[in-house]
């Protein structure tokens, strides 16, 4: 389905009256005005600086009094080294101590004390139309607070396994076949070519795409999986590593997402999470991660994707904790 | 300002305080927004709707009980056309595109399947000012039933005689959705987008006003960018034909998958009436000339003993 895009309408034609900047919606008056929810902000939120910038990239969100952070995976993965600020206090040498691909959280410690954390036994569901506030821009001592209301369902957003063979597949006669395979993927990588027939995967029987399709759903990116494949009349063994999804195939710019801003503004990755609330705040991959309160300071969620112009998503309070109970399990 | 609306009468409740504040001072000022804003969402939104056409999607809102819709000129783009309207529960209607102004994006539609529907009452009296607080519904990036109606909250902060501006935030798929006041009342339809994401403009309610009884008649107005009329001369039939000694016009030759092929004219059919008159030759090639692709033209003719009558849609001339 094509989407009817707006027209760019680049010089107004309006000379009709202006309500001046600071008024309008994400002005500083509105900013002060919220000054009662900044303090949860300012508290629980931390800022995840480039040490070779020293350009603030990401937030995180405070779990713990002793300096357990979540915060999105995809943004923080790929930067060498970072410092991170909670409050006006800076903490050197973060520790990446476990990660989770489906939701696309990262959970880091720092060496900290008597911390703030955010209080998940307040987290509940909030029906559109609700104020929540988010992490603005920040300074170096002072986040900014920038509202938004609750704007549509509370719903899964599909996007399929995180973790991705490159490979289109093609069922013939009940057997399954490798179709095309990506470039620079890890099928590419490994050697898988078009027309192979599947067999094994890890040592299980292949029947249809939806084993293999169910396999890789828990896997992430980086993970090795072993496939047995048929080429000719030669039987092969091959291994191959996944890589994420939004790195092989988040490129594929829409109209809607250059309306967005395309990479500068939208977070890579913004499909495939198991649960979000969406809220309409003005937000960008770079100010994502950070924790989100109701106007009585009550907990949300975390915010996990600057999806386009007008959504954004995060992740619920009570899924979030789960999964930091999921994440504090692991080894 | 007078204006033939067919529904019934309209209640308007007080002016809210935040309007006639700066901004916001306290978290309550924002509590009142809010509740505001949630008191009209029910019915607001089950007005809201997608329309789907030509492989296109866009945003509008119903305005009567019997299914008269506002919309944007560029999302129906043409008058007398087809149109899918779906509303957020997935019900799904048909409607007929109405009249459209070219030079200012507003544009009519009318559901033709039977009612009531819901709909939304109309700020006819032209009372939301500059700095009042707003609210943005419409199917942003196509219809999505998980997903339902998307909220957004924002103020008026331009004025113009046939143009507002709102810093809701909007995007591809919001084309020709409903802004409203925060007394529920329908203020302005979706238009276009600045280059920033605070920038939104919409077309005002008196606007459509001005212009209501010739979109309700189906009227395409002006020129502008919003929404071309089809090209004069570039209309096609694919039919061949000659005077008849009998009257009219004999087909002696039909394009193959052309329009005429398509309706059922067959060699040797004789076209009696064109457009409500009398065939002639002259008279075809006078209509083709003045019509373009995709208009459409209305055909009488005589097939062996049976007499036939379709309105066609013009092809493209090869």
């Amino acid at each position: 389905m094509r989407i009817i895009t707006f027209i760019f309408a680049l010089s107004l034609p309006l000379a009709g009256n202006s309500l001046p900047s600071e008024k309008r919606k994400n002005g500083p008056l509105i900013q002060d005005a919220l000054s009662p929810v900044q303090v949860s902000l300012q508290e629980s939120s931390a800022v995840f600086y480039n040490n070779e910038t020293s350009k603030a990239f990401l937030y995180g969100t405070v779990v713990t009094d002793d300096g357990l952070i979540m915060t999105k995976a995809s943004e923080i993965e790929d930067v060498e080294s970072y410092y991170v600020r909670v409050g006006t206090k800076k903490f050197r040498d973060p520790i990446v101590v476990a990660r989770n691909d489906v939701w696309d959280v990262m959970m880091i410690k720092i060496e900290a004390e008597g911390l703030k954390p955010v209080d998940f036994s307040q987290a509940k569901d909030l029906t559109h139309g609700t104020w929540v506030v988010s992490n603005g821009a920040t300074e170096r001592r002072f986040r900014r607070p920038r509202a938004g209301i609750i704007s549509a369902n509370k719903r899964e957003i599909p996007g399929g396994s995180p973790a991705v063979l490159g490979v289109g597949l093609k069922e013939k006669d009940g057997d399954l076949f490798i179709d095309n395979v990506t470039e620079d993927s890890g099928a590419a990588l490994a050697g898988l070519k078009k027309g192979d027939k599947l067999l094994k995967v890890d040592g299980s029987e292949i029947m249809d795409r939806d084993d293999l399709i169910i396999h890789l759903k828990e896997k992430s990116p980086g993970d090795k999986i072993k496939l047995i494949l048929k080429r000719g009349s030669e039987e092969l063994s091959l291994e191959v590593e996944l890589m994420a999804r939004h790195k092989l195939y988040g490129k594929g710019e829409t109209r809607n997402d250059q309306l967005s801003g395309g990479e500068a503004q939208q977070s890579a990755r913004r499909t495939g999470f198991p649960m979000v609330l969406q809220h309409e705040t003005m937000l960008n991959r770079n100010t994502v991660g950070g924790p989100v309160f109701t106007l009585d300071n009550q907990f949300v969620g975390m915010n996990i994707a600057a999806v386009n112009r007008v959504e954004a998503f995060a992740i619920p309070g009570q899924e979030l904790s789960e999964l930091l109970a999921e994440l504090r399990k692991a080894p | 300002m007078a204006c033939s609306l067919g529904f019934g009468s309209l209640v308007y409740a007080d002016r809210p305080d935040f309007n006639d504040k700066e901004a916001p001072q306290t978290l309550g000022d924002f509590r009142e927004i809010q509740n505001a804003l949630q008191s009209h969402l029910e019915r607001t939104r089950s007005a809201t709707v997608c329309l789907e056409m030509g492989g296109g999607s866009g945003s509008a809102v119903i305005i009567s009980k019997d299914g008269l819709v506002l919309t944007a000129a560029h999302v129906t783009s043409k008058v007398d056309e087809e149109i899918k309207v779906i509303m957020e529960d997935g019900r799904e209607f048909t409607g007929r595109s109405l009249g459209l102004n070219s030079e200012t994006d507003s544009a009519m539609l009318q559901i033709e399947d039977a009612g009531p529907f819901p709909f939304v009452e109309v700020d006819l009296k032209d009372t939301t000012k500059l700095g009042d607080w707003v609210f943005s519904l419409g199917h942003s990036g196509g219809f999505d039933k998980a997903r339902g109606v998307n909220v957004r909250v924002g103020r008026l902060v331009r004025e113009a005689e046939t143009t507002v501006q709102s810093d809701c935030m909007l995007i591809g798929g919001d084309s020709g959705g409903p802004l409203f006041n925060m007394e529920g009342e329908l203020i302005a339809i979706h238009s276009r987008v600045g280059a920033s994401r605070e920038e939104s403009m919409h077309v005002p309610i008196r606007e459509f006003q001005s212009h209501w009884d010739e979109l309700k008649s189906g009227k395409f107005i002006g020129e502008g960018g919003f929404a071309q009329k089809s090209k004069p001369g570039t209309g096609f039939l694919g039919v061949a034909t000659e005077e008849s000694e009998e009257g009219g016009l004999k087909v002696t030759e039909l394009w193959k998958d052309g329009v005429a092929e398509k309706i059922g004219l067959k060699v040797g059919d004789r076209i009696v009436e064109i457009a409500g008159e009398k065939a002639t030759k002259q008279l075809m090639a006078s209509k083709l000339a003045e019509l373009g692709a995709g208009d459409k033209l209305t055909l009488k003719w005589i097939s062996g003993k049976e007499s036939k009558e379709e309105t066609v849609k013009l092809g493209e001339r090869p």
